[in-house]
């Protein structure tokens, strides 16, 4: 059957003028906004959330490219953003909105929830935005939603150690479940 | 992005359907329907689209429970909604969250299982408008609808608020584009004003761009509501913005015949919270001594008003009703999600509709972790990695009829268009089962003990 097509790769991202070099920085501290943008929110709702299009829409941190360039590093390389609640392994991309140096934006998804505040004061809203962060290169890998759930909770794993869960075999791009029906049906 | 060639393949088009996507819940779409499934949709944004031709991938088909090895294993539907039933029965402080993204009518049967168990009701507004709806309480609620916007308001400010990605077609279809009645020229009768500290796609399309500082909005319309009170500003530039184009601003507001301020996440989730929209509406309310302006906040879910509207109607309270003691109570910081699963209070959690998964912050989703989690949801998403009980649900606006709540609080029904997957259910058959289970499991409802006003005298 042919589908109107609505999936996308990787969210559009500009080029970046300068080819990246060595970087002048090892280390960035920036402000952390998150929220929403049209490619997370189509592919989150159309119910890819396991897939790597997921990965790339939301685990994605979009960057001011003077900032890119202090810490060289390309469209779709990967950094580690960290903050006072915690850490994660994001892609790195020129954002659309710029120039907005100092300030990186993660859409809102399980990436970013590693790493904003749970502080509601008293107001029952979290503090999704102006959360102080740093920013690093690294050569870890960006996980797979399923991965990182089990790497952040580890709910359903013995493991407690992080460095082992998050090199653990992949739960892959499809739901994981035991069972039949569900297969026939389709 | 390639070229993609038209859909011409279809067997009927279903006509004049509502999108279940956001809080426009624009009620224009035709599906085109081949052999029971929507392969193209007509008038919806990118957003739109692509909720309704879902990922059949990871569409939730089978009920499932997770079994002794934490893997989660396929079950009929009565050993599935038994199990869900028993945690829920068992459970001293149960949560009940979400409710967003389905009907009115599934969320009638869930106040009653919630006051019947006392358990806390709460809705997505817990993390994004819950500021909005406090500061509605604080300082007033001076809204219009979509409608009289189209035809009447010739002044439209975004604030926080990225309407081109979030709500795509708000622009089009009801604030900024449409010809109205007293604005026949459409976008040539209207100035629009986007405040954002990120240059975003919405201020790209806006006449104007305040970009404040990150955590500025607060000074800024306190700066706004001293000029509009006939104050100087003592200050040359405020929150990042030059004071000569504050009092530009002003004027412009004055002068303006109908102005609409459209208020989003930016606002709510910066340091100040309610206090912004507290400001805001005051801001609104001095602009009224002048011209006529009203606001909207930008609701995300295309029901997640409803809920709100529901509760408020139902119980007086819009969101986080906590029924533990047998009556109702709320309050802000205590009887809210969030604060309930930071402090590690809840025993059981009842997800539905919604996803706390993907969008509650790490701190308060550990505690997700230790408990029993039981989802009604029509995706795999990130929170059925964490469920123990998954129910699927069908899909409200394309599987199954329902009624939702506009951004302005219009009722909207929306209709049914294709058949549900065979083993689906329905959310409010599925809440409604579950009621019925949970009163045969523990017989006596949660009421409050009779009220002595002075034990001792008795
Ligand atoms: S603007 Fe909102 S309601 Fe309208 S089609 Fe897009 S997602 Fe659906």
């Amino acid at each position: 059957m042919h589908y109107a097509n609505t999936y996308l790769d990787k969210p559009v991202v500009g080029d970046l003028e300068e080819a990246a070099t060595e970087g002048t920085e090892k280390v960035l501290h920036c402000m952390l906004n998150t929220g929403s943008d049209i490619y997370q929110g189509a592919c989150k709702k159309r119910g890819s959330t396991l897939k790597e299009e997921y990965k790339n829409a939301s685990g994605t941190c979009y960057m001011d490219p003077r900032d890119m360039a202090a810490l060289g590093v390309k469209n779709w390389d990967t950094v580690l953003v960290k903050t006072d609640y915690g850490e994660v392994v994001v892609n790195a991309a020129k954002s659309r909105d710029a120039p907005h140096k100092g300030t990186v934006f993660i859409c809102k998804g399980p990436w970013a929830n590693t790493v904003v505040s749970h502080e509601t004061y008293c107001c029952s809203d979290p503090t999704y935005k102006g959360v102080k962060c740093t920013v690093e290169k690294t050569d870890r890998k960006v996980l797979l939603m399923a991965d990182l759930m089990r790497w952040v909770y580890k709910k359903y794993v013995d493991e407690t150690d992080d460095d082992v869960v998050e090199n653990m075999e992949s739960l892959g791009e499809l739901p994981v479940y035991k069972g039949r029906k569900w297969e026939d049906l389709k | 992005m390639s070229y993609e060639p038209p859909i011409t393949d279809y067997d009927e088009i279903v006509e004049n359907c509502t999108c279940a996507f956001c809080g426009c819940n624009c009620d224009d779409l035709d599906y085109l329907v081949k052999d029971g499934h929507v392969v193209a949709v007509r008038h919806a944004c990118r957003l739109g689209a692509s909720k309704i031709m879902e990922d059949m991938d990871q569409r939730l088909i089978v009920p499932m429970v997770r079994g002794a090895n934490g893997e989660l294993e396929e079950v009929d539907w009565d050993t599935a909604l038994d199990t869900a039933a028993e945690y829920i029965a068992k459970s001293v402080r149960p949560v009940f969250y979400g409710w967003s993204e389905t009907s009115t009518e599934c969320m009638k049967e869930g106040i009653e299982l919630g006051e019947y168990i006392g358990a806390v009701l709460d809705n997505q507004a817990t993390i994004c408008h819950g500021p909005s709806l406090q500061a509605v309480q604080n300082a007033g609620y001076p809204i219009q609808t979509l409608g009289e916007v189209k035809n009447r308001a010739d002044m439209i400010v975004y604030s926080g608020s990225n309407a081109m990605n979030s709500h795509p077609r708000h622009m089009g279809r009801y604030s900024v584009f449409p010809r109205g009645y007293f604005r026949q020229r459409g976008r040539f009768d209207r100035t629009v004003v986007t405040m954002d500290p990120k240059f975003s796609d919405t201020a790209k399309m806006s006449d104007k761009w305040i970009g404040f500082e990150q955590n500025g909005d607060y000074g800024f319309y306190n700066a706004i509501r001293a000029v509009l009170k006939g104050k100087k500003l003592t200050q040359n530039v405020v929150s990042g913005i030059p004071a000569e184009d504050i009092y530009e601003l002003v004027e412009e507001m004055k002068n303006a015949e109908f102005g609409v301020l459209f208020f989003g996440l930016g606002l709510t989730h910066t340091l100040s919270k309610q206090r912004n929209i507290d400001i805001a509406i005051k801001m609104v309310m001095d602009l009224n001594r002048f011209s006529k302006w009203g606001l909207t906040p930008m609701r995300g879910h295309f029901n997640v008003n409803g809920f709100n509207i529901f509760m408020a109607y139902e119980t007086g309270f819009a969101f986080g009703v906590d029924f533990s003691r047998g009556y109702t109570r709320y309050m802000l910081g205590e009887t809210n999600t969030i604060d309930l699963l930071v402090r590690k209070e809840p025993d059981c959690f009842l997800v539905i509709a919604a996803d706390p998964g993907a969008h509650f912050p790490n701190g308060a989703n550990q505690h997700l972790a230790d408990i029993p989690v039981i989802q009604i949801d029509i995706h795999w998403g990130p929170s059925t990695e964490l469920a123990d009980v998954v129910l699927p649900g069908s899909f409200i606006g394309v599987e199954c009829a329902g009624t939702s709540y506009r951004m302005d609080g219009v009722p909207i029904y929306m209709k049914k268009a294709i058949d549900k997957p065979e083993t689906c259910r329905d959310d409010e058959w599925i809440v409604r089962e579950l009621k019925e289970r949970v009163m045969k499991l523990r017989e006596e409802p949660n009421v409050a003990p009779k009220y002595v006003p002075n034990p001792a005298a008795e």
